[in-house]
């Protein structure tokens, strides 16, 4: 069933629009992100959904029962902040048992709730300790208890790897989304980093100036964005400017390219991934269709597991292209080479972000697989 | 030459400051020395040998136990009453909004920079115009005039250090305001309000420029009696009394350590680790 | 939040026990300062002659001197207190955590809470006639009966207050300066006490300014311990108004000296929270 969702809600501040008529809704069990850079709205909307402020338009649903009018208290819901927000003055046992006081629960069922809350977060002695005595990624895990104690139909999570070291992040990670499967709770993810967004989720909801830019999978998102920014955001790319001309896309700096598939109507950019690229020696046959341009490498960066190289073409231009380590030889700086590109691997989007009005999801994923529902869970591609 | 110039630099900023921490505490060393002294007039410093003769005196003393006992009496009525206005005054100005906040903020800690003596003369100008005799009535509006922006000003610090996320995980958590108020907020302006408590208390058992006006011969305050008597016979009665002061403050500095902690009371900067 | 009406009254209860114990009683000195005076009564007829003769009065060589020496004392007492706080406030701001630190702290603390009746009986103690006196006015070179030890013993007075007040305004101050900023212009290659003075010294302006502000302000208002301590032969501007009280029963003209010396601190007060540019009430805090 459904147990959120946004119907056509948006939020002014003054002259400002954070939230611009947006419209999702996330199904139970599901986990969501809402991935986007600082100002986008996705903060906006986590405190709409939790209450904390009232939409200016639109409703706000909770398992079919509108909560526009309703208070914080009175929906239902657990939020871990970005700062964790563990009551100071409290043991991690109080701080827990705060929100099974506040709604109700009788008691004697604290110890056993509590309990099993703490065992779930991996921190099963740790109720007669203080805030204070704990580190940063204890504290997180607290703030999930307490939050997951009362049994909400939704989970919201603020930001939660950024205020964590680097090492800490991955292994939190993994930890996080074990403790979010376990649990079988639905949950929604605000974040800004992208890897979260795509570790952690089922379901990416990319976000920019209060609206949604696309919705997916991280594999759709990643492999078919819907527009420049969702291309630009997630990964990287190196752009062409330039026209179409039958099935060729032609650049403002001479360069002619092979594409597939159909272009979108009006003016178009050519983004092609920096892994997309193959970089050859020259000289070796080159297979049907595959665009071929000669460069020579301006700097190769050895990163261990991934080459990073930057290609110089023969038009000038400078190009970004990744290649995994295999064990071979690879290109020098200095050295002349070929670089190759597949026309299928070429994004044809349009240059400023023309939000679609009606948030549309990108082309059919490259991967043809057929999956059955059950294996792998919840993804859902053809 | 720069390493012995920055060591002598050192040494001497060193024994300045020992020596003014010395020229500080070295008076109420010897006045607490000579309240033991045996001899029965002020003679020089050190006494011969020690007695208690000077505070048998002290405590014998009616008038003395009269000014002590209203004194503690004020101290906390006044004490209490500013806790009372000073909480609430603290806690409307942190939750609302409102046009005129800042000046309004402003005008409640501005009994801070008039002189006492000022506040003095003028409350007897006005009690005496409005017909107020009472000495209590007097002292008490004194005290909690000169007491209450400390109380407001250490409670308004507790309070807009209390982060936004917490009452609001309170609310999310099931807690309606009024109940995350009570359950969070105040506990954590606690800290506040037994500073400013203990601060009150402490001004209000220290004045004498206020009281000064506000007494009269047969009803005043500890440190009033002992000016009357610096100014008629300067005996060591007094210093019995002035050691049994330090006492007092030095329990009162312990209470504040214990409830708040001093590290709170100055606070720890952002650079400390 | 916007204000309720349970706030907007609370707020104006508190007003009114503002208004009614300093604003009304104030407006009144005003008032009265401009009234003649007549002796018996305390405060003014009710139908007195308006007069300037109070303010006029206080033009006479002799009170301008008391005025003089108010704020000449203030002033040494104020920058030496600060001064001498400086070293002790950044001692305890760079220190850790630790019994030492809590310690001068608590000492400090306790300078400031002792009744002023105590610091001055003490120092009348060790430093007047009955103790020490012939001996440090002797390292001076002067009499101890001399005007300038009897201001030396004032000033002593007046810093049991300005010193630990000032040492715990700075710490605060000195604590929010970075530490690493005297390591790395030591890195530059200045030596320790020249980067004192370039680095951790301009940064404390402001609460160097505070401390002053606070010290200064209450040592011109200082009523006993140039009392005790004067002996009678230098007055503070509180000691005339309390004459003009207790000896004469002279209100219209206390009044007159209440609001000449209320009006030069919130000046001064003014003037340094200028300087500072952050407001009265931080420069006070």
């Amino acid at each position: 069933m459904t147990v959120l969702e946004l119907s056509t809600v948006s939020k002014r501040y003054g002259q400002e629009l954070a939230v611009d008529n947006i419209s999702f809704q996330v199904e139970e069990g599901r986990i969501v992100s809402l991935l986007g850079p600082s100002g986008c709205g996705k903060t906006t909307t986590l405190r709409l959904v939790a209450g904390f402020e009232v939409p200016d338009g639109g409703d706000i649903l909770i398992r079919g029962e509108s909560v526009r009018r309703k208070r914080p208290y009175e929906r239902n819901l657990g939020l871990v902040f970005q700062d964790y927000a563990l009551f100071p003055h409290m043991s991690v046992e109080a701080n827990i048992a705060f929100g099974l006081r506040e709604r109700g629960v009788p008691p004697s069922e604290f110890p056993a709730r509590i309990r099993s809350v703490l065992d779930l977060v991996k921190l099963p002695d740790y109720g007669k300790r203080n805030p204070h005595q704990l580190s940063g990624g204890q504290q997180q895990r607290v703030a999930l208890a307490r939050a997951l104690v009362t049994r909400p139909s939704l989970l919201l999570l603020d930001e939660p790897l950024s205020n964590l070291d680097a090492k800490l992040r991955d292994s939190l990670r993994v930890e996080l989304r074990q403790i979010l499967t376990s649990a079988g709770i639905t949950t929604i993810i605000v974040t800004h980093d992208q890897s979260e967004a795509m570790s952690l989720a089922d379901h990416i909801i990319v976000m920019n100036r209060g609206r949604i830019m696309q919705r997916g999978s991280a594999e759709e998102i990643y492999g078919a964005p819907a527009n420049k920014f969702v291309a630009d955001f997630i990964g990287q790319t190196n752009w062409f400017r330039g026209r179409l001309n039958g099935g060729r896309f032609v650049t403002e700096d001479g360069l002619s390219i092979t594409i597939a598939g159909k272009a979108p109507g009006g003016a178009v950019e050519l983004g092609i991934r920096p892994e997309r690229i193959a970089v050859q020696t020259k000289g070796t046959t080159v297979a049907v269709g595959v665009n071929a341009l000669d460069g020579v490498i301006d700097k190769t960066e050895y990163l261990g597991s991934t080459i990073h190289h930057w290609v110089r073409l023969a038009n000038g231009r400078r190009i970004h292209a990744v290649v995994q380590n295999n064990g071979q030889c690879f290109a020098r700086d200095g050295e002349s080479i070929r670089i190759e590109i597949r026309p299928e691997d070429c994004l044809l989007l349009a240059p400023d972000e023309q939000d679609p009005p009606e948030p549309r999801d990108g082309r059919q994923p490259i991967c043809t697989h057929v999956l059955q529902e059950g294996e792998g869970g919840r993804r859902k591609v053809s | 030459m720069k390493r012995l110039a920055d060591n002598v630099l050192g040494l001497m900023v060193g024994c300045l400051s020992i020596a003014t921490i010395a020229f500080l505490v070295a008076p109420l060393l010897i006045a607490t020395v000579m309240s033991f002294d045996s001899r029965e007039f002020l003679g020089a410093f050190p006494p011969p040998s020690l007695s208690l003769q000077w505070y048998v005196g002290f405590f014998s003393d009616a008038s003395y136990l009269k000014g002590l006992q209203v004194s503690l009496i004020l101290a906390l009525a006044a004490t209490a009453l500013s806790c009372l206005v000073g909480v609430a005054a603290a806690f409307t100005l942190d939750r609302y909004s409102f046009p005129g906040k800042e000046t309004l903020s402003a005008f409640f800690l501005s009994p801070l920079v008039v002189p006492h003596v000022i506040i003095g003369f003028s409350l007897l100008l006005f009690f005496s115009t409005i017909g107020v005799f009472d000495g209590w009535v007097r002292l008490i509006g004194g005290h909690l005039i000169i007491t209450v922006p400390y109380v407001i000003r250490t409670t308004l610090a507790s309070l807009v250090g209390i982060r936004k996320s917490l009452t609001e995980a309170a609310l999310i958590l099931g807690a309606t305001e009024r109940r995350a108020f009570w359950k969070v907020t105040v506990p954590l302006a606690k800290t506040g309000i037994a500073t400013g408590a203990v601060f009150a208390f402490a001004y209000s058992m220290d004045d004498v420029s206020v009281s000064l006006f506000l007494t009269g011969p047969d009803f005043y305050t500890l440190p009033v009696a002992m000016t009357a008597a610096m100014r008629s016979a300067f005996d060591l009665r007094i210093a019995a009394a002035a050691v049994c002061l330090i006492v007092l403050t030095i329990a009162l500095i312990w209470f504040l350590d214990r409830v708040v902690g001093l590290d709170k009371v100055i606070g720890q900067g952002v650079y400390h680790k | 939040m916007k204000l309720t009406r349970g706030a907007a009254l609370v707020l104006g209860l508190v007003v009114a026990v503002y208004g009614a114990l300093m604003l009304y009683p104030l407006l009144r000195v005003f008032e009265d300062s401009f009234r003649e005076f007549i002796p018996g009564r305390i405060g003014s007829a009710a139908n007195a002659p308006l007069t300037l003769a109070n303010y006029t009065d206080l033009l006479h060589a002799s009170y301008v001197s008391y005025f003089w020496d108010t704020f000449r004392i203030g002033l040494i007492a104020s920058v030496l207190g600060v001064l001498l706080a400086f070293p002790i406030a950044h001692f305890v701001a760079r220190r850790r955590s630790d019994w030492l630190r809590r310690a001068t702290v608590g000492f400090l603390i306790t300078l400031m809470f002792l009744s002023v009746l105590v610091r001055v009986y003490a120092i009348e103690l060790s430093f007047g006639p009955a103790g020490f006196a012939r001996e440090i006015a002797r390292l001076f070179g002067v009499a101890s009966a001399s005007r300038f030890y009897i201001e030396f013993m004032i000033v002593l007075g007046l810093l049991h207050y300005a010193v630990p007040m000032s040492a715990l305004v700075l710490i605060g101050t000195i604590q929010n300066v970075n530490p690493r900023l005297v390591e790395a212009a030591q890195a530059l290659g200045s030596a320790r006490w020249k980067s004192h003075l370039a680095v951790t010294l301009p940064l404390s302006a402001r609460g160097l300014l505070s401390a002053f502000l606070v010290s200064f302000t209450l040592s011109i208002s200082a009523f006993i311990v140039p009392m005790v301590l004067g002996r009678g032969k230098i007055m503070f501007v509180s000691n005339l108004i309390y004459t003009r009280f207790s000896e004469l029963a002279n209100f219209p003209s206390g009044s007159a000296v209440a609001v000449v010396m209320l009006g030069i601190s919130l000046l001064v007060i003014y003037a340094v929270s200028r300087l500072t540019s952050g407001g009265w009430e931080r420069a006070v805090r």
